[in-house]
């Protein structure tokens, strides 16, 4: 038995420039899965409480959660024009980079309380279109930017991947209120 | 692992959102567990009329506390229909409901003496009284007819639920009182025509209409 000298070998993991453990995608990603599926099955199984405590000055919970998130997509907006100021794509003074972790704290921080007013108070429904939706991808975006928030921690991740989750979280905060707080305004007014 | 700049914010992410739970939990089970006694409508020797007759000052006293938060579920005394109050933060939403084809909503505030001034569509009207945050005592006319009632103060799961949907093109309105030995009386609207409502499931909400599995909620005002 001969063996052909040419005949291709198995390629070996070329020890060269560093090939991140897959640890660095995988524990983000699991942390974000669990934080995910961990909201949704609370709102599912918990039995909705259907009241919460109010704010003073407005009228309604859906009043103070509507306004809640339009302020977390504000700062949401800011959160992506900073981001192309930090890649360059846009002019943007020294501060950006502060500007773009504020502003995410500041949306994120915003949209907590409005979480946890809907799964405490209303649950994870699935009864309308609007309904399901929002629910899923209310779960789906604090999974999300859990996992993006670690992710920060990795250096020397693919340039792609940090502009990919944040725009996922982007989108999936722009759906939520499109299905949330602007289904109030036009249903009830906007109020206060 | 140099940062800890986004561990912090999930964290503060993570204590403002068990704050809040915290927060709610709490502030839900303050009014079950408040000692404090109602002064106005115990029955004073004083007191000859039998309503609370309102005082000619408008400043209540400083001793008497607004109604709490509660949920009030009973019957008409002529046993013909049902009738639910929930009261919030001064105000209350009631429903009327026969179980077939009458019902009604009703919404307004409640004065700090407890009285409760309804209105709800075609004319309907409800006056009441809330007696030491046990029960809700008046009249109700609806649709033509004037009942006395007598609403008890419910624990979960009875009570006044309600769900609104948009099934198969048709607008839906559901209503139901969940009474204290289990009875629900409910009555279902597709696109204003009343009929009898399925039974909802009274620890979830859940209810089956028209093939649609829809959640009824606890009604607030």
């Amino acid at each position: 038995m001969t063996v052909d000298p040419n005949a291709a070998t198995q390629g070996f993991p070329s020890p060269g420039p560093a090939r991140p453990h897959p640890a660095r995608y995988l524990v983000p990603a699991l942390v974000g899965a669990a934080v995910a599926v961990g909201l949704g099955a609370y709102g599912r199984i918990h039995d909705p409480a259907g009241t919460s405590f109010n704010l003073a000055g407005f009228s309604s919970t859906g009043a103070v959660k509507s306004w809640l998130a339009t302020a977390a997509l504000f700062f949401a907006l800011v959160q992506v024009a900073s981001a192309l100021m930090l890649y360059g794509k846009l002019p943007g003074p020294r501060w950006s980079e502060a500007l773009h972790r504020w502003s995410g704290r500041a949306a994120f921080l915003l949209a907590v309380p409005v979480a946890v007013h809907c799964l405490y108070a209303l649950g994870y429904q699935t009864y309308e279109t609007r309904v399901f939706w929002h629910s899923l991808l209310g779960c789906f975006f604090f999974g999300a930017f859990s996992a993006k928030m670690l992710l920060l921690r990795s250096e020397r991740l693919p340039g792609w991947l940090l502009p990919l989750v944040g725009g996922l979280v982007f989108t999936v905060l722009t759906i939520i209120w499109l299905t949330s707080a602007l289904w109030f305004f036009r249903t009830f007014g906007v109020t206060t | 692992m140099k940062r800890p700049g986004p561990l912090l914010t999930l964290l503060a992410g993570l204590v403002l959102g068990l704050f809040l739970l915290t927060l709610n939990v709490t502030s839900g089970t303050r009014n079950a567990s408040s000692s404090y006694q109602e002064p106005a409508p115990s029955p004073t020797p004083t007191a000859g009329a039998a309503s609370p007759a309102p005082s000619p000052s408008p400043s209540p006293s400083p001793t008497a506390a607004p109604p709490e938060d509660a949920e009030y579920a009973g019957r008409t005394d002529d046993d013909s229909a049902a009738i639910a109050v929930t009261v919030r933060d001064g105000k209350a939403i009631a429903y009327f409901c026969d179980g077939r084809t009458k019902e009604s909503w009703l919404k307004g505030d409640v004065e700090d003496d407890g009285t409760l001034r309804l209105t709800g569509k075609h004319g309907a009207k409800l006056d009441g009284t809330i007696e030491a945050d046990r029960r809700i005592s008046g009249t109700v006319d609806v649709a033509g007819g004037h009942h006395a009632f007598t609403a008890d103060r419910a624990k979960k799961p009875s009570g006044l639920y309600r769900a609104t949907a948009t099934v198969r093109s048709a607008t839906i309105d559901a209503g139901w009182i969940v009474l204290r030995d289990g009875t629900q009386v409910g009555v279902l609207t597709r696109d204003g025509e009343p009929s009898p409502a399925p039974r909802i499931d009274p620890e979830t909400g859940a209810v089956t209409i028209d093939g649609r599995q829809l959640t009824a909620r606890p009604a607030t005002p």
